[in-house]
């Protein structure tokens, strides 16, 4: 409870609401035009390094569709704020298992047995071993990840919210030692080990676990009146 | 009565022995593992301007030559186009322009034009085409590809998808759909004129598709006999096509389904202005470029109608590069984010440095 301002954005609708709604499929219009329209205009009448094609149209398709997905990917990396190796697990995996099922739905193999089913037969393999993709690849990622990098940025230099400040307050707390903890006392508490209540935001997940917010108190378990080391239970 | 010290029962307040009325159950409290009391490490990437910065700053630094390097290899590549449709009445070709697909005898014209640059590689014939949606959603379903990949029961009894190109006469169409019976048909000669005399340029035409198409996903339907004609019996030519297909080719390796034109036409391009690649012409030797600097004339058969829906057919004549053919978007965009990254680096900079401290924690009320 040491900021308790940290609730207002909670109950004020703060990040839930229509203007958000708006940015938000804003932004997607404006990702759906850089991922049509950067593979197209690099595809325009062109052809491999080996002069065979490219421009047709199941290349296209996976070309526009892997952009998507690592664009997607790396969106929510950014997203995810607090990177355990449960996230990169999952993040990291979703993408090697998507370049798996396409090499797999793509294959030679698969074509013999479902014909109809797997038209797209070589498409994977000619396609993506070109340079010129991975480099349009590249650059979507780039220009549909930086300008929300950078908004983002800017909002918390120009406009910060209550969560940056006090964001910046721990982390420029944090490289100072901390100050020594004042005495414990002897005292019976319960064991709530709350406070995770304005869990609206993403950056807290240190503050809470260093328990600097609570109250200090007494480990309720090896000291006290109904732990192992008492009295009470020392004999048995 | 002991008391369970279980180490993963350390946090636990309520120890089931004691106090618990009528003999409780064990602790519905989660495990004290790191996984579930959520103590996982991890790694907390804040936006800062220790990161930002720095990020557009080498975005923009690492853009801008790879730009430059790929402008510069588009640049680099020779290219010669002709648009040999013929809606200009100045134009050779202007006598072919109403052709059909059956005229007898076949339409031809001549285009004479000179390079002024030598073509120093191998050198890449395509033929384009504009205004044609090969992408249009009935036309790319209308195939059958299992008749395609020498499936004796499709080739008798082609799929619905083909409708209305799957029989003719009373018999299956093979290769059936819409997509085929399109099949580009013009002949393309190029000669060099040397001195009044034409010098015939050898144009290869194996190695035109990928090798995934011509040796997986098309094959011809398979029997006893070597004989394609019998092979395919029982079946017709389609609708607009001059020849069946088992005599598109002379060699028994590009005849029938796996015929390189054919294979080439039936991968659908994905916009309706695209080329397709027609012939090779092959260096013969290191000493002399492929394509000298004069004059040229190319020969045009001329059976392929495009003037009905306004469509038009070129002659492309291209070099190659690690990056394909001639593309100038992908370096200057390349060159554009670069530039933009980089001012936005340095306006984000000027932005953090006069507003970014102030608002510290004086601010925050406790």
């Amino acid at each position: 409870m040491q900021f308790p301002h940290l609730y207002e954005p909670g109950q004020q609708n703060l990040y839930f609401n229509k203007i958000e709604f708006v940015k938000c499929v804003l932004h997607g219009i404006y990702s759906s035009l850089i991922l049509f329209f950067i593979p197209y205009g690099a595809m325009y009448d062109t052809v491999r390094s080996d002069g065979k094609a490219i421009a047709d149209y199941q290349s296209f398709a996976l070309m526009a569709q892997t952009c998507l997905l690592i664009v997607v990917s790396v969106q929510i990396g950014l997203d995810t704020a607090y990177w355990t190796a449960v996230n990169q697990f999952f993040i990291w995996g979703s993408l090697s298992v998507y370049f798996a099922i396409i090499f797999t739905m793509y294959s030679d193999g698969m074509y013999l047995i479902f014909t109809a089913s797997f038209p797209f037969i070589g498409t994977a393999r000619n396609t993506l071993s070109q340079p010129n993709v991975w480099l349009v690849i590249f650059l979507s990622i780039i220009l549909c990840v930086l300008p929300v990098v950078g908004g983002r940025f800017l909002k918390s230099q120009l406009m910060p919210t209550i969560s940056d400040k006090v964001l910046r307050k721990i982390r420029a707390a944090k490289k100072q030692p901390p100050p020594p903890l004042p005495k414990i006392r002897l005292r019976r508490t319960s064991t709530r080990r709350s406070g995770y209540a304005f869990s609206h935001q993403h950056g807290f997940g240190a503050l809470i676990m260093s328990g600097r917010n609570m109250r200090p108190k007494l480990p309720f378990t090896t000291t006290g009146m109904f732990s192992p080391n008492s009295e009470k239970n020392k004999h048995k | 009565m002991a008391v369970n010290y279980n180490a993963k029962e350390e946090a636990d307040g309520h120890p089931s022995g004691v106090g618990a009325p009528g003999g409780a159950g064990k602790s519905r409290k989660p495990d004290n593992t790191a996984f579930k009391q959520q103590r996982l490490p991890a790694w907390q990437p804040i936006l800062t301007a220790g990161t930002v910065l720095p990020a557009f700053f080498i975005i923009g630094l690492i853009f801008i030559p790879i730009g430059i390097g790929i402008f510069v290899t588009s640049n680099n590549i020779r290219e010669y186009e002709i648009d040999y449709t013929g809606t200009d009445s100045s134009s050779p070709c202007n006598k072919c322009l109403n052709v059909s697909w059956n005229s007898t005898p076949p339409c031809t014209c001549t285009i004479n034009f000179t390079l002024n640059q030598p073509f120093e590689t191998n050198v890449f014939m395509y033929y384009g085409l504009s205004n044609f949606y090969q992408n249009h959603r009935r036309y790319v379903k209308s195939r059958d590809d299992s008749q395609l990949n020498g499936d004796n029961s499709s080739l008798l009894h082609p799929s619905k998808e083909c409708e209305p190109y799957s029989t003719s006469e009373n018999k299956p169409i093979a290769p059936c759909g819409a997509i085929a019976n399109s099949m580009f048909n013009d002949t393309l000669e190029l000669f060099r004129i040397d001195n009044e005399t034409r010098i015939p340029i050898t144009l290869n035409k194996k190695g035109i598709a990928w090798w995934t198409d011509k040796n997986v996903k098309f094959r011809n339907p398979s029997g006893n006999t070597n004989n394609l004609t019998a092979l395919f019996q029982g079946t017709t030519k389609p609708v607009n096509w001059p020849k069946p297909v088992y005599m598109l080719d002379s060699e028994a390796d590009n005849n029938g389904f796996i015929n390189e034109d054919f294979i080439v036409w039936m991968r659908t391009a994905a916009l309706p202005t695209f080329r397709k690649l027609y012939r090779l012409i092959e260096r013969k030797n290191n000493l002399q470029p492929t394509l000298q600097a004069g004059k040229y004339s190319l020969d045009i058969t001329y059976n392929y109608p495009v003037h009905s829906f306004d469509g038009r057919k070129r002659m492309i004549l291209s070099t190659i590069s690690w990056m394909g053919g001639k593309n100038p978007f992908l370096g200057i965009a390349y060159i554009t984010v670069g530039s933009i990254c980089f001012f936005l680096g340095v306006v984000l900079l000027v932005i953090h440095h006069k507003y970014g401290n102030r608002n510290t924690s004086a601010d925050i009320p406790n």
